[in-house]
């Protein structure tokens, strides 16, 4: 069976991430990867693995349906 | 009490070592590791590489430029030498660039680190095939062609490269693909 071209995976890991008020080295160090590696979860370079989507999900306080899906979020204006 | 460093045998690094490199500890060498700088390292180890691996023929190299007198001759002495010693601290400056991922065992890297990590040593093995490849023709043909023999240029020197080209050839596939190391 051949491997098809990874679908591209959007995120909102950056946006929430900026909410919750971590840095990348934060956010990083509790899900236990280098802070490069969510620099490229975040511009969506890197899909990752069920257990880190799970843990990134855990430390924002979100669902993985909140943070991952196929088709691109939509903007949310902000008020401020 | 403080923790002991581990040691890997197999990959030859320790705990501590490894993750000075991960971690940005040693901010000397942050310039070394855009995309650009670690190219540029690449290409400069590669031609050292290549350099080393024409060692063989340096004697007659310097039998051609006619080298006789004592000064020319320790020209040609540093000029060697300094290959060789480039060649030992671009492999230093290489496994810095790459944050020393190559050799890093799974444990101390993430899940994209590994991933990134296997796939340079898979590019690494296709190529080290075809080194092997081409090094059983020289085999062959090299004595009839007269490129060593026991009595001439011995290919040592080329032994010697295709060491190093082993040892750095992962790390400089990581430098070269990875945008951000």
């Amino acid at each position: 069976m051949s491997r098809q071209p990874e679908e591209p995976i959007f995120n909102r890991i950056e946006e929430l991430r900026i909410e919750r008020g971590l840095s990348r080295q934060q956010l990083a160090d509790a899900v236990g990867v280098h802070y490069q590696t969510v620099g490229y979860l975040e511009r969506g370079e890197y899909n990752p693995s069920l257990s880190l989507a799970l843990k990134i999900a855990q430390k924002l306080g979100a669902e993985v349906s909140e943070l991952f899906s196929l088709t691109p979020f939509r903007k949310v204006k902000s008020n401020a | 009490m403080p923790r002991k460093n581990k040691i890997y045998w197999f990959e030859g690094v320790t705990e501590k070592g490894v993750k000075s490199l991960l971690n940005d500890e040693n901010s000397k060498f942050t310039w070394l590791r855009s995309q650009r700088n670690r190219r540029v390292l690449v290409v400069l180890m590669s031609l050292g590489l290549a350099l080393t691996a024409s060692g063989s023929y340096w004697t007659s190299i310097k039998k051609q430029l006619n080298l006789d007198s004592d000064v020319e001759m320790i020209v040609f002495s540093i000029a060697a030498i300094f290959v060789l010693l480039s060649v030992v601290g671009g492999y230093s400056f290489l496994r810095i660039s790459v944050r020393g991922l190559a050799d890093a065992p799974d444990e101390l890297l993430d899940e994209r680190q590994i991933q990134i990590r296997n796939t340079s040593f898979r590019y690494a093995y296709l190529v080290m095939g075809y080194l092997v490849l081409f090094l059983m023709l020289l085999v062959i043909v090299g004595p009839r062609l007269e490129l060593f023999g026991s009595d001439g240029p011995d290919g040592s020197f080329l032994l010697i490269s295709v060491m190093f080209i082993f040892a750095s050839l992962p790390s400089m596939i990581l430098a070269w693909r990875e945008k951000d190391i």
